[in-house]
C-alpha cells in the first residue's frame, strides 16, 4: 500500500510533506523508468558510503573524547595516592608540627592461607607489637580482616618480604607528630578516624581537613624555638620545685598570638590514649587557679585608670584593715605608710586592698569584667574553662580579689587581661592562629594608654627594687608581678598553709611607647616544694628565674636587643623582704 | 567519462578509494588507541613515582623535624658538646665593637672576660613521665 496525495488532507504542509515522502518511495522506480540504472548503483554506494563515515566519525569522536577529555582507563596498573584527611600543622616559621604520613594497614584472608602456624609463626617474628589473640581471630575468620593499622612503609616491606600468602596491605594515613612532647599541648592530638579531639587539631578541625584537599599547611602562633626554650626552663624549674603541675606563656601583648605554651606534665601526641588524663590536661586553658598577688596588677591598673590613685599615692598598711568580714594582713609587714609604688613593689595586701576600696565595689568589678576575668578567656581552643567569680561583688569579694583571693581563673584569662593592660589599654582575644605580619588586633579599650605606660613602669619597678628581682636580665628591662596564692583544702575547708600556686606575670621590654614589641610571659607552678635552700617557694622563688631566663634566651629570637637599664621610681627603698613576699 | 565511473582492473575507483579510507580509518584508530594506552601507561608509571617520591618527602620531612627537635638536639649538644644556649650577656651588636674596644684600652680587660661560665645543664627527667629515651651512642673516636 502506498500514500496517496489524498492522504494527508487540505493544507499546504501536507501537501508537501506527502511529495517528499512520494518522491522518496519511488526514487529507484523513477531511475529505473528513466533507464539509468547507475543511478540507482551510485545511490546505494552514496547511501553505504555516508552510513559509513558517520559510524567512523561517531567512533572518531568517541575515541578522542575518551583519549582526551575523561579519565576512564587513566588508572591502568596506577592506584590512585592517598589524599590527606588533614592538612599540616606548621610553626610561624614554617617548621613540620603534625603531618598525616602513609602508614599501611595489614589484613589477612585467612582462605588463601596454606600454612597457618607458618603465617602466625612469621607475622609474630616481624610484628612483635601484634596481638595474638587478634591474629588468631584473624586466621580464624572466614573472610579478609583488618588485623593491626599503622605500619609504617619500613614495617610494611618486611612483611611483605617474607612472601606470606593471604596477607595483605592497605594504604592508609595516619597522623604523625614529629616533634614528641614539645608543644603537645598547644597542637592537641586526634582520634583513630583523624577528628580533632584537643589543642588546635580540634580547635581547627573542619579548616585543617580543608586544607589538606589542597596539599596546604595551617600555621600557628607558637614559635618553635619559643616553645622549645619555654619548656626547656620550665622542665628545669620543675625538676628543683616539683610541683603538682605547672604552665609557662609566651604571648605578643600587640597581637594576642600565643608565642608558647607549656604544661607539666605533658603527653607525647603519638600515643595521646596511652597518656594519663592529669598529663593531658591544658593547665593554661582548661584548669583554674587563685592566682593570688598576679591580681595586684589588675587592681593597681583600676585604681590608675579611675584616677582613685597615682604612682605615688599613699596608703596606710601600719596595721590590719578591716574590710567586709575580713580582716587583711601583710605576710611580711611593713608597718609604714606605702606609695602605690611601695604597695606594688611589696605586694602589700593591706594597700591594695585599700586602693580597691577606694576604687568602690561597683568600678572593681567592672573593671574586672572588663578586663575579662569572669569569663572563659578568648581563644580558639576549646578546653578554655570558665572562671570561678564572685557571685556577689560586695565588700568582702572586693577585698578577696583585689589580691587574688576568691576567684579562679585560667592562666590565660590572665595572660589575656594583662596583655590587654600592657598593649595600650586594648583587650584582645588570645590566638593560637599565625597572623598575618605586621597585623594589629583591635579590641575593646579597657584602660587609657597613660595607665598603659604607669602599669609598666610600675611592674618595671617591681623587678628592679621588688618582689621580682629575680627575673631582672640586663638590658631587656624586664617588668613583672609575682603571686603565691594559697590553695583551698577542700577538706580542711580552709586555705592550706602548705600547698600554694606560685607564679610570676613578666613583661619586657617596658621601656619605649606603649605601641613598642612587646611580649607577656607567665610561669605558674601549682603546689613547688621548697628546693634543697629550703626557702617558701613563692612566686619570686619559683617562677621569676625561670621567667628571667626564657625572656633571656627567647629575646633574640624576637627581636628585642639589649638597651639601657631603666629603673622607674628608685626613691622607693627596696624591702628586705621582697623577694620571699606576698601571699 | 565521470570519475566515479572509472574502474582500475574491474574495480570502481570510487570503491578502492573508500576501501582505503576504510582500512586507513582503522589502522589509524587501532594505532592511536595503542599509542594512548602507551602513554597511558607511561603517565600512570610516573603518576606513581612521583606519589612514591611525595610520600618518601614528607616522610623525609617529618624526619628531619624530629631529628631537629629543639628539646633533643639540646640533650644531645648537652651530653656530647656541653654546648647550651648563649646568654643573651655575651650577645653583641657590631655598632658595640667601638665600645668594647675602648673598654678593652682603658682597662686592659675584654668585658665579660673572666665571667664564670655556669655549665649547661640538660634536663634531667622525662616530662611525660615515660622512661628517657636513651642517647645515642657517641661517634667513634
Amino acid at each position: 500500500m502506498s500514500l496517496g496525495l489524498q492522504s494527508f488532507g487540505p493544507d499546504t504542509v501536507s501537501r508537501w510533506l506527502s511529495r517528499v515522502m512520494w518522491r522518496l518511495e519511488h526514487a529507484f522506480e523513477r531511475a529505473r523508468a528513466s533507464d539509468k540504472p547507475e543511478d540507482d548503483t551510485r545511490i546505494r554506494i552514496f547511501f553505504v558510503g555516508a552510513l559509513f563515515a558517520a559510524g567512523f566519525a561517531a567512533l572518531a569522536i568517541g575515541a578522542t573524547n575518551a583519549a582526551l577529555f575523561t579519565d576512564a582507563g587513566k588508572g591502568d596498573g596506577y592506584a590512585p595516592p592517598i589524599t590527606s584527611a588533614r592538612g599540616d600543622l606548621v610553626d610561624r616559621n614554617g617548621e613540620l608540627l603534625a603531618a598525616d604520613l602513609l602508614h599501611y594497614g595489614l589484613y589477612i584472608d585467612p582462605r588463601e592461607i596454606w600454612d597457618a602456624s607458618e603465617t602466625r609463626r612469621a607475622l609474630r617474628s616481624a610484628l612483635p607489637e601484634l596481638e595474638s589473640a587478634r591474629l588468631e581471630r584473624a586466621l580464624r575468620a572466614g573472610r579478609r580482616t583488618f588485623v593491626l593499622g599503622g605500619l609504617t612503609p619500613e614495617v610494611k616491606s618486611k612483611v611483605y618480604e617474607l612472601g606470606l600468602p593471604g596477607v595483605s596491605f592497605e594504604p592508609e594515613e595516619r597522623r604523625v607528630y614529629p616533634l614528641g612532647y614539645t608543644g603537645a599541648h598547644m597542637i592537641g592530638f586526634v582520634d583513630g578516624g583523624g577528628e580533632g579531639l584537643a589543642g588546635a587539631e580540634a580547635a581547627f578541625n573542619s579548616d585543617i581537613h580543608k586544607l589538606a584537599s589542597g596539599g596546604q599547611a595551617m600555621p600557628l602562633s607558637m614559635d618553635l624555638r619559643i616553645q622549645a626554650a619555654a619548656e626547656d626552663e620550665l622542665y628545669k624549674g620543675v625538676a628543683k620545685f616539683r610541683p603538682k603541675g605547672a604552665v609557662a606563656l609566651v604571648v605578643n601583648v600587640h597581637t594576642g598570638e600565643i608565642l608558647a605554651l607549656a604544661n607539666y606534665p605533658t603527653f607525647d601526641p603519638n600515643a595521646a590514649g596511652a597518656a594519663p588524663l592529669d598529663a593531658r590536661l591544658n593547665r593554661a586553658a582548661a584548669a583554674i587557679y587563685e592566682m593570688g598577688s598576679t591580681f595586684k596588677g589588675f587592681t593597681v591598673a583600676a585604681g590608675l585608670d579611675s584616677g582613685v590613685a597615682t604612682p605615688m599615692s599613699t596608703f596606710d598598711a601600719r596595721q590590719p584593715f578591716q574590710l567586709g568580714y575580713r580582716t587583711i594582713h601583710d605576710y611580711h609587714a611593713t608597718h609604714k605608710v606605702l606609695t602605690l609604688v611601695e604597695v606594688f613593689q611589696h605586694s602589700s595586701n593591706i594597700g591594695t586592698a585599700r586602693l580597691a576600696q577606694a576604687v568602690g565595689v561597683r568600678r572593681l568589678e567592672k573593671y574586672f569584667k572588663a578586663f575579662g576575668l569572669t569569663e572563659p578567656a578568648k581563644v580558639e581552643l576549646l578546653e578554655t574553662a570558665r572562671p570561678l567569680a564572685p557571685r556577689v561583688w560586695d565588700d568582702d569579694a572586693m577585698a578577696s580579689t583585689s589580691f587574688g583571693h576568691g576567684m579562679n581563673v585560667t592562666p590565660l584569662a590572665v595572660a589575656r587581661a594583662y596583655c590587654g593592660l600592657l598593649n595600650g589599654g586594648q583587650l584582645l582575644p588570645l590566638t593560637i592562629h599565625k597572623a598575618p605580619p605586621g597585623a594589629r588586633a583591635k579590641g575593646p579599650q579597657i584602660v587609657s594608654p597613660r595607665t598603659s605606660e604607669t602599669l609598666l613602669q610600675i611592674m618595671r619597678s617591681n623587678v628592679t627594687g621588688g618582689s621580682g628581682k629575680s627575673a631582672n636580665i640586663p638590658g631587656l628591662n624586664v617588668g613583672g608581678k609575682t603571686g603565691t596564692g594559697d590553695k583551698y583544702d577542700p577538706v580542711a575547708r580552709r586555705y592550706s598553709t602548705t600547698k600554694q600556686v606560685s607564679s610570676f606575670a613578666a613583661v619586657f621590654p617596658t621601656d619605649g611607647p606603649v605601641e613598642a614589641p612587646r611580649y607577656f610571659v607567665l610561669v605558674l607552678m601549682d603546689e613547688p616544694k621548697p628546693d634543697a635552700t629550703g626557702a617558701d617557694p613563692t612566686g619570686g622563688i619559683v617562677a621569676a628565674p625561670v621567667a628571667g631566663r626564657i625572656i633571656e634566651r627567647i629575646a633574640p629570637f624576637v627581636g628585642v636587643e639589649r638597651r639601657m637599664d631603666t629603673a622607674p621610681f628608685t626613691d622607693v627603698a627596696p624591702h628586705p623582704d621582697d623577694a620571699r613576699e606576698e601571699h | 567519462m565521470n570519475l566515479l565511473d572509472r574502474r582500475v582492473r574491474g574495480f570502481r575507483l570510487v570503491d578502492l578509494v573508500l576501501a582505503s579510507l576504510l582500512v586507513a580509518l582503522v589502522l589509524g584508530t587501532y594505532l592511536a588507541k595503542t599509542m594512548a594506552g602507551r602513554e597511558r601507561a607511561e603517565i600512570a608509571r610516573t603518576e606513581r613515582q612521583i606519589g612514591e617520591e611525595r610520600a618518601r618527602i614528607r616522610l623525609l620531612q617529618a624526619e628531619v623535624a624530629h631529628l631537629e627537635d629543639p628539646a633533643r638536639l639540646e640533650r644531645l649538644s648537652v651530653a656530647y658538646l656541653g654546648l647550651g644556649p648563649v646568654s643573651i650577656k655575651r650577645d653583641l651588636e657590631p655598632r658595640d665593637l667601638t665600645d668594647i674596644a675602648r673598654t678593652a684600652a682603658n682597662t686592659g680587660k675584654l668585658p665579660g672576660e673572666g665571667m664564670p661560665v655556669k655549665p649547661h645543664e640538660a634536663l634531667s627527667f622525662d616530662p611525660t613521665g615515660r622512661a628517657p629515651e636513651p642517647a645515642p651512642e657517641a661517634p667513634a673516636q
